[in-house]
């Protein structure tokens, strides 16, 4: 079920963009590149949506009402709560959407993940894998087994480069860094401490790129290219909507604009 | 730590144990190499390469003693005639290693290959050189006392399968779609014969040139001169080495359809003949028998006008990928992750032996 619904048709877009770009080195990593945006443009809505989210999130953090519940019920989290949920219902924000399509790329992930390894089939057994994978209008015969060179890169295993005597791994800290500018860009600040959707978001910003850079360290560096195009063109996104929070990425700064605001 | 909090969490370490669980970054699953001399019987089963006894079935001894994670073996193992059992990793690290065949003592280990390619090939001992392929595209050359022999070869794509000679060149296949000539004196390479999709198995040699099965669903013949052409097509592709025997070329495709070439005359003995299953495993013939592994897991006997000899096929219960062997009057057969790992069964297709290695 997975194998034909996920994996069956990333592995052949995959394998044909691969074909017209001409399946020579490098192809493979501009492969994934076009792949990347091509899931960014169908994802479009979702991240529209995701957009929306979190610029009514950070509206609402301002507005008098919310902050007039904030201090009304300060000291009963479940009544805060209850007008919160209020408040999201009456004025039709959903406090998940800034999160969800994040959670919606994990299935693409694991799939991108295995289309990859599919398709660059390490082994006998790999191979026969992927032959049982190929839509029959697909004439791969030509183009197998792929060339998994990019740049300074094998595409089939984790990346680093050697610095003084030490493996660095470049692509596990450019995913990193562009995970925690992705998700501060889009996260809502929050003047309230009890605020329950602003921590969990908060707590995301910090695992995400945590989570994206260790699966970049230890899994082939084809998903790190995807991880950081993915990254990167949602932050333009983000980014041509105007209201992108850049003052977010500095450390510290919630909390001044925080205190800011209470005075 | 609140609801929301700790479902978070846990979805996130779910996610991360998904990912871990269903992938994996270096190349270690694949399905057995079967070799076997007049006493025993050896199977490279991921772990460890174990000698069964062909009269009982017994362990006789498995290597490592101990399982290390970082060493997988899947190459077919190469018995040489001075006893040693030759076999390389395909593991994290990929030592190439020369056991005794007797006792599973190790003779010596080395790692050739800077620790960059697997090895998944069977190597050729040739005039006291072992010539090992690697998934680096370099053919390696080693002394049998396991010191450097010689400047690796660098061929290109990677290597899956063991070189063939006919007494004074060496052809290997590789995935880059070419058949490589070597000659082993000084080392020289001819141009490579291009075969229009990557080649996984051997070679094999004919008294006036080589015949080679590829992805690009041909049987190519190439002369002596380095001429080639195509001289039989097949539905799909085709992974195992074809057979020679006499005039006639025997050899299976992925649509489970076996083929006997004649070769004089270039046209098929039979129609068709697809007993069930994909065949992955080369043709194994044994004197006017022909065995057939296929993936549907049965092993299948027929004879030169391909009927069936068996009333019934023989079924093991799991897939087969690996080519069967011979010894004495035993068909050997190792099937992919089954209860046992390996089957031993006479002539006349009754099951002799069961192999399970012990936990």
């Amino acid at each position: 079920m997975w194998d034909t619904i996920i994996i069956a048709p990333m592995t052949n877009l995959l394998l044909l963009i691969y074909d017209l770009l001409g399946h020579g080195p490098h192809m493979f990593g501009l492969a994934i590149i076009l792949f990347t945006v091509l899931i960014k443009l169908i994802t479009w809505p979702l991240n529209a949506s995701q957009v929306k989210g979190a610029q009514a999130m950070q509206e609402l953090q301002n507005d008098k009402e919310w902050q007039d519940i904030q201090k009304k019920y300060a000291k009963d989290k479940e009544k805060i709560a209850q007008e919160q949920m209020r408040i999201y219902k009456e004025r039709g924000i959903n406090p998940f959407a800034s999160c969800l399509p994040t959670l919606v790329q994990f299935p693409i992930i694991i799939g991108l993940y295995q289309s990859i390894t599919h398709a660059l089939s390490v082994t006998p057994f790999d191979m026969l894998k992927l032959a049982r994978t190929i839509y029959p209008f697909q004439n791969v015969e030509g183009i197998i087994p792929l060339n998994s060179t990019f740049l300074w890169m094998d595409l089939g295993r984790p990346e680093s480069i050697p610095l003084l005597g030490f493996a660095l791994p470049t692509l596990a800290i450019i995913v990193a860094l562009t995970t925690y500018v992705q998700s501060k860009l889009t996260m809502p600040t929050s003047s309230n401490p009890n605020d329950q959707t602003a921590q969990m978001t908060k707590m995301m910003s910090i695992y995400m790129p945590i989570m994206l850079g260790w699966f970049a360290l230890n899994f082939a560096s084809g998903i790190a290219v995807y991880f950081i195009i993915s990254n990167l063109l949602g932050i333009v996104q983000y980014a041509a909507t105007g209201r992108a929070n850049w003052s977010n990425l500095l450390p510290g700064r919630n909390k001044q604009q925080q205190i800011s605001r209470k005075k | 730590m609140n609801k929301k909090r700790l479902i978070l969490i846990s979805l996130l370490v779910l996610v991360s144990l998904i990912l871990s669980a269903c992938t994996g970054q270096i190349p270690s699953n694949n399905w057995q190499g079967l070799a076997a001399d007049a006493e025993r019987a050896y199977i490279s089963n991921g772990a460890f390469v174990y000698a069964v006894d062909l009269k009982t079935g017994n362990e006789v001894w498995h290597y490592p003693p101990e399982a290390d994670s970082k060493l997988m073996f899947h190459a077919t193992p190469l018995i040489t005639s001075d006893g040693q059992l030759l076999i390389g990793s395909a593991g994290t690290k990929h030592p190439f290693v020369s056991l005794n065949s007797a006792t599973g003592k190790e003779n010596w280990a080395e790692s050739f290959t800077e620790n960059k390619g697997a090895w998944l090939a069977s190597p050729l001992v040739y005039n006291d050189k072992i010539y090992a392929p690697n998934t680096d595209g370099f053919l390696y050359i080693i002394g049998l006392d396991g010191k450097k022999a010689g400047d690796p070869i660098e061929l290109g794509g990677a290597l899956w399968s063991a070189p063939a000679t006919d007494g004074s060149l060496l052809y290997v296949t590789s995935l880059d779609h070419h058949l490589h000539v070597i000659d082993p004196v000084d080392g020289t390479t001819s141009d490579p014969i291009d075969l229009g999709g990557a080649a996984p198995s051997s070679p094999v040699v004919g008294s006036d040139g080589v015949y080679v099965g590829s992805f690009a669903s041909t049987i190519e013949f190439i002369k002596p001169n380095g001429l080639h052409e195509v001289i039989a097509k097949t539905e799909n592709w085709i992974w195992g080495s074809p057979v020679l025997d006499g005039e006639t070329l025997y050899y299976a495709d992925l649509d489970g359809k076996i083929y006997s070439l004649d070769l004089a005359s270039r046209s098929q003995n039979w129609d068709t003949v697809q007993p069930d299953g994909s065949i992955v495993a080369s043709l194994l013939v044994v004197g006017d028998q022909i065995y057939v592994a296929t993936e549907a897991g049965t092993l299948v006997a027929l004879d030169s006008e391909g009927k069936a000899v068996w009333e019934n096929p023989k079924t093991v219960g799991a897939k087969i990928y690996t080519t069967p062997v011979v010894s004495g009057d035993l068909i050997l057969v190792a099937p992919y992750q089954a209860d046992f790992v390996l089957a031993a069964y006479d002539a006349a297709g009754r099951q002799a032996w069961t192999f399970t290695p012990e936990k």
